[in-house]
C-alpha cells in the first residue's frame, strides 16, 4: 500500500508540495486514474443501509458499478477528462506483499464471522468491509461500463500506478489520481489524492477536498534528486521489499542525506550491525522497478473520449444490474451535456504563470514561510527574498 | 505603512461587485503604482485584472509592496456599510499585518465607521498576460448596451458566437428553444461620445465563448460608460472597462471555446 509515512514526511519537510484543491480547479484536465484501486474503494465504500453491498437480483455485488458510474459522471460534469488504467500482472517482487494482503483478508473474514457470532454488529461490519476483493468478473464489468460511457481505458502491462505515472510524465495527462503514495516514487509530476471523496455528492458542503502532491516541489523541499527520493521511499518501506525494522521515514531521510544513496546506506547499516537488514534486500532491482517500471509506451497510446453507448450502458446497468432506469438515463444526459462543455479551454493554457510577478505577494506572509507553491513557481521564493532583505 | 483615501467609496464598491461573483478570494497587491488585483475563477477559464492607480486616490502612500489577501465576500460585507457619498480610507501595516482597516466617513464628516478586516494568506498563481497582443477585431460600445445584449441572449443559450465582419458585429446563440442573432453596427456620429459604437476590424473574426463568464463581466458595467471588447482567433477574449479618466481599469480575459477538431 504505497510508501510508509511518506505523506507525513512530505508534510514535515516539503509542505509546499501538498495542496488542497477544489475539484473544479481540475476543469479541462485529463487525469489518469488508478482503476483497480478505485474499484476496490467503491466496493468498500458504496453500501446500503445496514452495511450490505449493493447487489442485483442474482445476488452479485454491484457496488463497484454504482460507484464507478456515478462518480465518473460527476468528474465529467466538473469538466475533468478521466482515463482509467487497470493493473496487469503484478511484478514478482510484490508477491510477498500480496501474500500478506491475502492473509490479512483471511484474518478479517475469520474476525467477521466471530463478531457475527458474538452479535457485535459494529465490529462485524468493520471486518466484513475488509474481506472484499475485486474479482476478474468485476474488473471486466467495469471496463465494459467505462467503454460504454465513452471513457478511455488503458491496460497496464504491470502496475497501474506505474503506467499512470508514465502517462503523466509524458504529458499525455495532467496528473494521476490514486491513494498510493508510491505514485510519486514512480515519478508522476502531480498526484491527486482523495479525488473520489471530493467527487462525492455533497463533498463541497462538507469541505472535503482533493489534495495534490507536486513531485518537483517535494524534491526541492527535501533537497534531493529523484534517485535519492526513490532511495528514501524504499527505506521507508515499499511494496517490493520488507522494511528494515527500526527505520522510519525520518530516519530514512536522514540516512540518505548522510550517505548519499541507498547502497551506501545499506553498507553503513550492515557495518553498524544495529539493524537487521532483510535478506535479500535487492537494492538495484527495487530501484529499477520504480525508475524504469514495465509500462506501455505512452507515445503509443491515444486517448479518445467518445460518444455514450446508451444501449450498452442500459444493458449492463439496468438489465444486468437492476439500476433504476431513470438514474441511468439522467446520468447519460449529464455525460452528454458535459461532453458539450468540454470544448471550453483553460485560460492557463494561453497565459503562463510568471514566477517573478508574484513576488509582491511575498511581502506580507502571515503564516508559514515564503510561498512554497507549485514547483513551477519555485523561483517565487527566491524572487521574494531580496524584498525581505530590504526590511 | 500603506494608506489610501478615496473620495468615493462607491468606486471601490462597484469594483467589488464586478469581481465577487467570479472569484472568491484574491491578493490586492499594493505598490507605488496603485492597488492591483489579479484573480481567476475556480475553473481557471477566466481571469480578472483590476488596477486602481495611486493617482486616482485623494491620498496614496505605499512604503513597501504588500499583498492584502482578502476573501471577497467578506470585503463586500464591509463595503456594504459604506454610504453613497462616503469617503473610504484603507490602512495596513507593512509587516505581519493580519488585518486591514477600512474607514468610511460621511460627506458631512458626522459619521465615521471603521472596520478591521481579517486578511488571509492566499496562495495564488500570477499569470503573465501578454501586453502586446494585436486583436483582429475590436468593438467599443456603451457598457449598458453590452450588458443588455448578454443578459438577453443568455436566456436563450449558454454559449455565444461573436462574429465581426464588414457588416458589423453579430452575437449568435443557439439553445433548446431555438436560435438567435443580434447584430450591431458602427455608429460614430452619436451626440454623446459614450453612446457611440466603434467596430474596427483587421480581418473577419469569429469565435465562441461561454455565456456564463460574459455575464460575470457585465457586472462591471456601472463602473464605466463604455466597454471595449477585443477578440482574435484562438486567443482569450478581452473585455475592458476603464474607470474614470485615469483612475484605473477592470479587464477580463476569457478562454475561447475550442472547435471540435482541435479537441484532442
Amino acid at each position: 500500500m504505497g510508501i510508509k509515512g511518506l505523506t507525513k514526511l512530505l508534510g514535515d519537510h516539503a509542505p509546499g508540495a501538498i495542496k488542497d484543491v477544489e475539484l473544479k480547479s481540475l476543469f479541462g484536465r485529463k487525469v489518469a486514474i488508478d482503476a483497480s484501486m478505485s474499484i476496490y474503494q467503491f466496493l468498500v465504500a458504496v453500501r446500503q443501509a445496514g452495511g450490505d453491498s449493493l447487489t442485483n437480483d442474482a445476488g452479485d455485488v454491484t457496488s463497484h458499478l454504482s460507484g464507478l458510474f456515478h462518480r465518473t459522471v460527476r468528474l465529467m460534469e466538473m469538466g475533468i477528462k478521466p482515463v482509467y488504467v487497470f493493473d496487469g500482472a503484478p511484478p514478482e517482487m510484490k508477491s510477498g506483499e500480496l501474500q500478506k494482503r491475502t492473509e490479512a483478508k483471511a484474518a478479517a473474514k475469520a474476525a467477521a464471522a466471530k463478531a457475527v457470532e458474538e452479535g457485535n454488529a459494529e465490529l462485524a461490519e468493520k471486518y466484513t468491509r475488509r474481506v472484499n476483493s475485486v474479482t476478474p468478473a468485476m474488473t471486466a464489468d467495469c471496463k465494459t461500463l467505462l467503454r460504454a460511457m465513452g471513457v478511455p481505458v488503458v491496460e497496464a502491462p504491470c502496475e497501474a500506478e506505474a503506467q499512470c505515472a508514465a502517462m503523466a510524465k509524458a504529458g499525455l495527462v495532467y496528473a494521476m489520481a490514486s491513494e498510493d503514495m508510491d505514485s510519486l516514487t514512480f515519478g508522476t509530476p502531480i498526484l491527486i489524492r482523495q479525488m473520489w471523496a471530493g467527487a462525492r455528492a455533497g463533498a463541497d458542503k462538507k469541505g472535503v477536498k482533493p489534495m495534490t502532491f507536486n513531485l518537483e516541489a517535494a524534491l526541492s523541499g527535501l533537497d534531493m534528486t529523484m534517485d535519492q527520493f526513490v532511495d528514501v521511499c524504499i527505506l521507508c518501506g515499499c511494496d517490493y521489499t520488507d522494511s528494515i525494522k527500526g527505520i522510519g521515514p525520518t530516519k530514512a531521510l536522514a540516512l540518505v542525506r548522510k550517505y548519499g544513496d541507498l547502497s551506501a546506506v545499506i553498507n553503513a547499516l550492515k557495518g553498524e550491525g544495529k539493524y537487521s537488514i532483510p535478506d535479500p534486500f535487492p537494492v538495484e532491482e527495487v530501484r529499477e522497478l520504480f525508475l524504469s517500471p514495465k509500462v506501455a509506451d505512452p507515445a503509443g497510446l491515444t486517448l479518445k473520449w467518445g460518444e455514450v453507448d446508451e444501449a450498452g450502458l442500459k444493458a449492463l446497468l439496468v438489465e444486468q444490474s437492476q439500476f433504476k432506469e431513470e438514474t441511468v438515463t439522467s446520468g447519460i444526459a449529464r455525460i452528454r451535456k458535459s461532453m458539450k462543455n468540454s470544448t471550453q479551454g483553460r485560460l492557463d493554457s494561453f497565459f503562463k504563470p510568471v514566477p517573478g510577478a508574484a513576488a509582491s505577494s511575498g511581502g506580507t506572509k502571515r503564516k508559514g514561510g515564503p510561498g512554497g507553491k507549485a514547483a513551477s513557481t519555485a523561483g517565487k521564493g527566491k524572487a521574494a527574498a531580496p524584498k525581505k532583505a530590504k526590511k | 505603512m500603506f494608506e489610501a483615501r478615496m473620495a468615493q467609496a462607491t468606486v471601490l464598491k462597484r469594483v467589488l461587485e464586478a469581481v465577487k461573483d467570479m472569484v472568491n478570494e484574491g491578493n490586492f497587491d499594493c505598490s507605488e503604482e496603485g492597488i492591483c488585483l489579479q484573480a481567476m475563477d475556480v475553473a481557471h477559464v477566466s481571469l480578472v485584472n483590476v488596477l486602481l492607480r495611486g493617482q486616482g486616490f485623494e491620498m496614496f502612500r505605499c512604503d513597501r509592496n504588500l499583498a492584502l489577501g482578502i476573501q471577497l465576500a467578506n470585503l463586500s460585507k464591509v463595503l456594504n456599510c459604506a454610504g453613497k457619498d462616503d469617503a473610504v480610507t484603507i490602512k495596513a501595516e507593512d509587516e505581519g499585518a493580519d488585518t486591514a482597516e477600512f474607514m468610511f466617513e460621511s460627506a458631512k464628516g458626522d459619521r465615521i465607521t471603521t472596520f478591521e478586516l481579517t486578511l488571509m494568506d492566499i496562495d495564488s498563481e500570477h499569470l503573465g498576460v501578454p501586453e502586446d497582443t494585436t486583436y483582429t477585431a475590436v468593438i467599443k460600445m456603451p457598457s449598458n448596451e453590452f450588458r443588455r445584449i448578454i443578459s438577453d441572449l443568455s436566456t436563450i443559450g449558454d454559449t455565444v458566437t461573436i462574429e465581426v465582419s464588414k457588416d458589423g458585429a453579430s452575437f449568435q446563440v443557439a439553445g433548446d428553444i431555438g436560435k438567435g442573432n443580434l447584430c450591431i453596427q458602427s455608429n460614430t456620429s452619436a451626440d454623446k461620445p459614450s453612446d457611440r459604437v466603434e467596430i474596427t476590424m483587421e480581418e473577419p473574426t469569429k469565435q465562441t465563448y461561454a455565456m456564463r463568464y460574459l455575464t460575470f463581466f457585465t457586472k462591471a458595467a456601472p463602473l464605466s460608460d463604455t466597454v471595449t471588447i477585443s477578440l482574435s482567433p484562438d486567443v482569450p477574449l478581452v473585455v475592458e472597462f476603464n474607470i474614470g479618466e485615469e483612475v484605473g481599469f477592470v479587464k477580463y480575459y476569457l478562454a475561447p471555446k475550442i472547435t471540435e477538431g482541435d479537441l484532442e
